[in-house]
């Protein structure tokens, strides 16, 4: 028994393809009709002139191109030559005005020149590598896109909505597809196996969660790709999180705990607001973070004035093994194994010092 | 049947056999028709779903390079010029037919399944 193969669905790429093509298709019958007009016309004057190709071509050029020099191959002044050009020219004429309209129309056409872009877009989108997918467009995505933007981290916005993508035109957003974001296909092309991770709003926990199963499929490993997603409630929060995501989050306790911040500590406002800076992306001179000393590493057992000249950053504070957070460190304080260094300093240093710890990972 | 598929292996076909016409004995105006059928092949095959669209496409596009210069040379005196550049034309022109019978066979099956 012959079995049936189960024919693979295009992919998105090679859908924007075709549809190119085929809008270019358009093109080819005014195209065929223009050729055989200049081949009938050429063939003719060659017949007049006994074989002169180049100028029987030309005639017919400046013949049905309105240009009209004048009678420029032999034969074309006689009875004969001027029945053949005054037919040609009635015929010819309207084919050439009409494929150069056929041309323009199609050329000039808003799909063919959206179906370019967004290819052009998805050859950049192949390139990325450690990008963040941000699936859904509202106000608060498209704040944390200019966060993003403004850190230099690339990012990739999936949305298909007519709110969405006005928002996306509006703040020139470098890389999208203007795609249902649920379809596994255009996860695929905003290059999820390459990406760092997803943040995924896309206004009601029911797709939210269809999203986040579809990533997981593709991305399983809750280490190697983060999912961040929002929820409309505490509980629906934790469900997300159960359901896949790394951290759902429900936006009005965050703008919740951000004010409350602020209302708790009244004295001290100029410090809460550079916190919140800092843990939100907006401060770019300074930064936070956050190391671990892992068993073996060269900083194990090491004294804490040490580090801090090594490292060029303050060690503001140290979390131990058990968790236990430690704040009043002394220069003599060793650092175990296992603790996990709270740094703050110039972003430029610690930028310099994320990437010789990943190197230094690498190597090991 | 497809009246644009008819077409277009209609002028690949044409395209083949008056190339070979015209290198087994020269002849300006079987050129002349090579070069229009195969420019004419080439045209139609512009956005057209076939399977090996691309490829076909590329085919078409070397024969066309080598016989508009080939046209050229046959009529500015240096006709040897012209058939050598006509037997390379063939060659894409060969490929091109196999190509289309290769196409023929792949979606037929595609269609079954």
């Amino acid at each position: 028994m012959r079995r049936r193969k189960a024919r693979r669905r295009p992919r998105l790429r090679e859908r924007y393809e075709r549809r190119f093509f085929e809008i270019l298709r358009e093109l080819s019958l005014p195209l065929v009709i223009l050729h055989f007009t200049l081949a009938a016309g050429t063939l003719g004057y060659m017949w007049l002139s006994g074989g002169d190709f180049v100028n029987s071509f030309y005639m017919t050029v400046i013949t049905i191109g309105t240009i009209g020099f004048g009678e420029v191959v032999e034969g074309a002044d006689t009875t004969a030559g001027r029945i053949f050009t005054t037919f040609l020219a009635l015929g010819g004429i309207g084919v050439f005005t009409s494929t150069i309209t056929v041309i323009a129309r199609v050329l000039f056409k808003e799909e063919l020149q959206n179906l370019w872009r967004r290819l052009s877009m998805m050859n950049a989108i192949e390139k990325l590598e450690g990008h963040y997918i941000l699936a859904g467009f509202d106000e608060v995505t498209a704040e944390l896109a200019r966060l993003l933007e403004r850190r230099g981290v690339p990012f990739v916005v999936l949305d298909d909505s007519q709110r969405g993508l006005a928002r996306i035109a509006e703040q020139h957003v470098p890389y999208y597809l203007p795609e249902p974001p649920l379809e596994q296909e255009t996860l695929q092309a905003a290059g999820i196996r390459r990406a760092a991770g997803m943040v995924v709003n896309l206004g009601d926990d029911a797709r939210n969660i269809s999203i986040i199963a579809v990533a997981r499929l593709l991305r399983p490993g809750k280490e190697e790709f983060t999912i961040y997603s929002f929820a409309s409630s505490p509980e629906n929060a934790e469900r997300l999180e159960e359901l896949g995501a790394n951290r759902a989050f429900y936006p009005g306790r965050m703008v919740a705990g951000r004010l409350a911040a602020y209302l708790f500590h009244p004295e001290s406002d100029y410090l809460v607001a550079l916190f919140d800076r800092l843990a939100f992306g907006e401060e770019t001179d300074v930064d936070l973070m956050e190391v671990a000393v892992e068993e073996g590493s060269p900083w194990a057992g090491r004294a804490v004035a040490e580090l801090r000249r090594e490292l060029g950053a303050n060690v503001v504070a140290l979390r131990r093994p058990d968790g236990r957070l430690e704040l009043d460190l002394t220069d003599e304080h060793r650092v175990k194994p296992g603790s996990r260094l709270l740094l703050f300093g110039r972003t430029s240093r610690l930028e310099k010092l994320r990437e010789r710890l990943e190197a230094e990972h690498e190597l090991s | 049947m497809s009246s644009r598929k008819l077409l277009t292996d209609f002028f690949i076909l044409m395209a083949l056999t008056t190339n070979v016409s015209f290198v087994v004995n020269p002849n300006g105006l079987e050129l002349f028709i090579t070069v229009v059928t195969n420019l004419a092949a080439t045209l139609l095959k512009v956005g057209e779903g076939r399977v090996l669209s691309a490829e076909l496409m590329a085919t078409g596009l070397v024969a066309d390079l080598h016989l508009i210069p080939a046209l050229y040379f046959f009529y500015t005196g240096d006709p040897a010029e012209s058939v050598s550049l006509a037997w390379g034309a063939l060659a894409a022109n060969v490929v091109s037919v196999m190509l289309v019978v290769i196409d023929t066979v792949l979606k037929s099956s595609v269609e079954e399944e």
